[in-house]
C-alpha cells in the first residue's frame, strides 16, 4: 500500500481552464497509507474523476499524482498497480471465475502454479471457490462485484483499493452481507482504501475518515463524528446525517442569536456571534422536549410523527419555520403544542451558509 | 387458448418454411431433369414425372477441354473471399475499435464523419466504381487477377466491416478496457485480451457479412476479370447458350448456395445468442 498524495490536481473534460469548465477543481489532498477514507457527495460532484485520475484512467488537466516518494503522473494505469471496482460490475465475460481472478497475474507472467494458490486462497477468503470453474458471465451481481474486488486482492502489493458505488447495483439484504464482507477485509489487509458512496451510512461503516464532496470540490473532510458535530457549511449540515441538521433563519444581536424574537444562549463567546443575518444549526438528535419553560426553549407544536422502528422523528412547527427532533423510542412524544429546548452546546452558527467558528 | 396460438405459430412457421424451401426444392429437382423433363410442362416427382439424370451437374464438371468446369471458378471465388474477408475483418476491427475508443479530430471532422465516410463507400452504386476500379487494376498489372479481386472485394467489405463492429464495439463497456488496464494489460494488450475475446459474436455477425456480400458479387467479378480468372457468379451466367440449361444451371446455383448454408449453420449459435449482454452487469 502507498500514501497517495494530490498536488494542486484539477480536471476539465473540456478543456476549458473558466471555473465553471472544471469536473474537479483544482485540489491538493493527501490519502495515508493503510486508512479509510469515504468520498461523499451527490449525483455528478466529481467523484469518479477524481478516482480515475488516481488510476490513471483520466489524464488530469492538471497537477500531479504520487505515490509515496514517487510521481507517478506521467504512469500508465498498468503500470500504477490499483485496484478499482467500479459500479457496476465489470468482469470477462468470455472467461471463467478462475480466469478472470488469475488474469492480473497471468498479466504479471507468474507461474501457474503460484497463480493457482494465490487464486484459490483469494477464492476461498471471498466465498467463491465453489465457483472458480464456471463462467464468469453467469453469476449474480453481488459475486461479480466480488470477482472485481478479488482481481485486485490477488495481486501482491497493490498502491491503493478504489471503490466507486460497488453496491449501488446490489440488493439490499446481499448489500448487508457484502458490506461486512469488504469491511472484515479491508481490517484484515489494512488497505488503502477510497470508498466512493451516496449513502452515509455505508460511508460511516467503512471510513476512518469521510470528504464531502459538492461540484468539484471537496467541501469538508475529516473524521466522521466532527464531520457530524461541527459541518463546515449549511451543505454538509443537510448532506451528512439523517434526518438533515435543522436550520432556522436568525439574527445575531450582541452576543445572543435571537430567533423569532426570542433570544438565544449559545456556545459562542460574546464577541463571536457575527451581528445582522445568521442561521442557526442543530441537529435533531440534540433538540429536546422539556416539561417547563426556561433558558433557550421554544413553545413548538408537534404536526407528525414518523415511526423509524428505533427511534422516531417528530416534525414540529416553531416560531413559523419547522424542524425535526429525532428521539430515541422508549422517550414519550408529546401531542400538539409543547416546549422544545436547543441545547447552548449544540448550537452552531453559520453566516452565508458557512460555519462561525466556535474559537 | 395457448393451444390455438401454438398451432398459428406452427401454421405461420411452416408458411415461411415452405416460402424459403420451395424454390431450393424446385432447383434441386430441375438439376435432375433434362430436356423433357422441363420443356413439357411442369413436373414434379421423379421416376413418376420425369426420369431423373446426372446430365446437369456431370456438365458442371467437364474436364474433356469443349464443356465448362466451375471447380477452378469455385475455387477462386473461395479464395477471393475469404482472403477480402479476413483481410477486411482484422482491418476493419482494429479501425472500428479505434473509432469507438479514441477521439479524432481533422478541422471540422470527428470520429462520426470517418465512420459514414466508411459506410459512404456502399452509398454509391457500384457502376460509378467500376471505372476507377478498372483503371486502378491495370495501373497495378492486377487486371484479371486475383490478388486485384481480393483488393477490389477488400474496398468493398472494409465498411461493412467498420460499420458492424464500431456498433458492436460502442455497446462494449469503456469499463472493461479500464479494468483490463487496472489488472495490468497495455492499451493493445486489453484489446486483444479482453475486449476481443468479448466481441467474437461481432466478429462473427462482421465476418458473415463480409462472406455474404463478396461471395455474391458479380458485377465487379464480371467488370475485371476477362479468361484467367473467372469467379463463380460469372462462371454460372457462362453458362447460359442460345438453348438454356436449366438442369446445369439449377445445380451450379445450388452449389453456389451451398457453401453459404453450411456457414449459416456454424455461426447460429453465435447469432442467437445474447452473448453481449453478460459482458457487464
Ligand atoms: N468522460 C466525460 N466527458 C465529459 N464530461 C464528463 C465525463 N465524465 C464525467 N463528466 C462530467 O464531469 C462531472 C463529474 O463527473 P463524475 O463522474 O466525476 O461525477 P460523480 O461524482 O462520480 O457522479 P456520480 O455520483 O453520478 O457517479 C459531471 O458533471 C460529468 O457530467
Ligand atoms: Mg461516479
Amino acid at each position: 500500500m502507498a500514501q497517495i498524495t494530490l498536488k494542486q490536481i484539477g480536471h476539465s473534460y473540456s478543456g476549458g481552464t473558466r471555473p465553471g469548465d472544471y469536473a474537479l477543481c483544482p485540489l491538493d489532498m493527501t490519502w495515508h497509507d493503510g486508512r479509510t477514507y469515504a468520498l461523499l457527495g451527490p449525483s455528478g460532484c466529481g467523484k469518479t474523476t477524481m478516482l480515475n485520475i488516481v488510476s490513471g484512467i483520466v489524464t488530469p488537466s492538471q497537477g500531479r499524482v504520487w505515490f509515496d516518494q514517487r510521481d507517478v503522473t506521467g504512469l500508465p494505469t498498468a503500470r500504477r498497480n490499483i485496484a478499482q471496482v467500479f459500479q457496476f460490475p465489470v468482469i470477462y465475460g468470455s472467461k471463467t471465475v478462475y480466469q478472470n481472478l488469475a488474469f492480473p497475474l497471468v498479466c504479471r507472467k507468474w507461474a501457474s502454479d503460484r497463480i493457482r494458490r494465490k487464486v484459490g486462497e483469494i477464492a476461498d477468503l471471498l466465498d467463491l471457490g465453489a465457483k472458480l470453474g464456471k463462467p464468469a458471465r453467469g453469476l449474480t451481481a453481488d459475486e461479480k462485484q466480488l470477482i472485481s474486488l478479488g482481481r485486485g486482492l490477488v495481486r501482491e502489493d497493490v498502491s491503493a483499493v478504489l471503490m466507486d458505488e460497488p453496491l449501488t447495483v446490489i440488493d439490499p439484504q446481499m448489500k448487508f452481507h457484502l458490506r461486512r464482507k469488504l469491511k472484515e477485509i479491508n481490517d484484515r489487509f489494512k488497505l488503502t482504501l477510497v470508498y466512493v458512496t451516496h449513502d452515509q451510512d455505508e460511508a460511516m461503516t467503512f471510513a476512518s475518515e469521510i470528504l464531502v464532496m459538492s461540484g468539484g470540490r471537496v467541501v469538508q473532510s475529516g473524521p466522521p463524528e466532527h464531520l457530524f458535530e461541527f459541518p463546515q457549511t449549511t451543505y454538509v449540515g443537510y448532506f451528512i446525517g439523517s434526518p438533515a441538521m435543522n436550520f432556522l433563519d436568525a439574527e445575531g444581536q450582541g452576543d445572543r442569536a435571537v430567533f423569532a424574537g426570542i433570544p438565544l444562549t449559545t456556545a459562542y463567546p460574546g464577541d463571536r456571534v457575527p451581528q445582522g443575518a445568521i442561521r442557526i444549526g442543530v441537529r435533531p438528535e440534540y433538540l429536546e422536549f422539556v416539561a417547563t419553560a426556561g433558558e433557550n426553549v421554544l413553545a413548538a407544536m408537534v404536526v407528525d410523527v414518523q415511526d423509524h422502528g428505533g427511534v422516531r422523528i417528530v416534525e414540529v412547527e416553531v416560531g413559523g419555520a419547522r424542524v425535526k427532533v429525532k428521539l430515541a423510542r422508549e422517550k414519550p412524544v408529546p401531542e400538539g403544542p409543547a416546549l422544545l429546548r436547543l441545547p447552548p452546546g449544540k448550537i452552531r452558527l453559520y453566516r452565508d451558509g458557512e460555519l462561525v467558528p466556535l474559537d | 387458448m395457448p393451444g390455438l396460438y401454438r398451432t398459428l405459430k406452427y401454421a405461420a412457421v411452416l408458411l415461411w418454411s415452405a416460402f424459403v424451401v420451395a424454390p431450393l426444392l424446385w432447383a434441386l429437382t430441375t438439376s435432375f431433369k433434362t430436356i423433357n423433363g422441363v420443356t413439357g410442362g411442369a413436373t414434379y416427382i421423379p421416376w413418376l414425372d420425369y426420369k431423373p439424370s446426372l446430365e446437369g451437374w456431370r456438365e458442371l464438371f467437364n474436364t474433356s477441354g469443349t464443356g465448362v468446369n466451375i471447380g477452378q471458378p469455385f475455387i477462386d471465388s473461395a479464395i477471393v473471399t475469404l482472403g477480402a474477408s479476413a483481410i477486411s475483418l482484422v482491418l476493419g476491427t482494429l479501425a472500428a475499435y479505434g473509432l469507438s475508443r479514441f477521439t479524432y479530430r481533422a478541422g471540422f471532422i470527428r470520429n462520426r464523419d470517418i465512420v459514414f465516410f466508411f459506410i459512404s463507400q456502399r452509398i454509391m452504386p457500384p457502376i460509378v466504381l467500376a471505372i476507377p476500379f478498372f483503371l486502378m487494376l491495370k495501373f497495378l498489372g492486377l487486371l484479371d487477377s486475383i490478388p486485384g479481386l481480393i483488393l477490389v472485394y477488400i474496398a468493398l467489405l472494409l465498411p461493412i466491416a467498420v460499420w458492424v463492429m464500431v456498433d458492436f464495439f460502442n455497446n462494449v463497456p469503456r469499463e472493461i478496457d479500464e479494468m483490463a488496464m487496472l489488472d495490468g494489460c497495455t492499451p493493445i494488450g486489453a484489446f486483444i485480451r479482453v475486449v476481443l475475446p468479448n466481441s467474437l459474436p461481432g466478429v462473427v455477425v462482421a465476418g458473415l457479412f463480409c462472406i455474404i456480400f463478396g461471395w455474391n458479387d458479380f458485377f465487379f467479378a464480371f467488370t475485371l476479370t476477362f479468361t484467367r480468372t473467372q469467379l463463380l457468379p460469372v462462371a454460372i451466367v457462362a453458362l447460359n447458350s442460345t438453348v438454356t440449361p436449366w438442369w446445369s444451371l439449377s445445380a451450379s446455383s445450388l452449389i453456389s448456395v451451398a457453401p453459404l448454408v453450411v456457414v449459416a449453420f456454424l455461426v447460429e449459435k453465435f447469432l442467437s445468442r445474447g452473448t453481449l449482454a453478460g459482458a457487464i452487469r
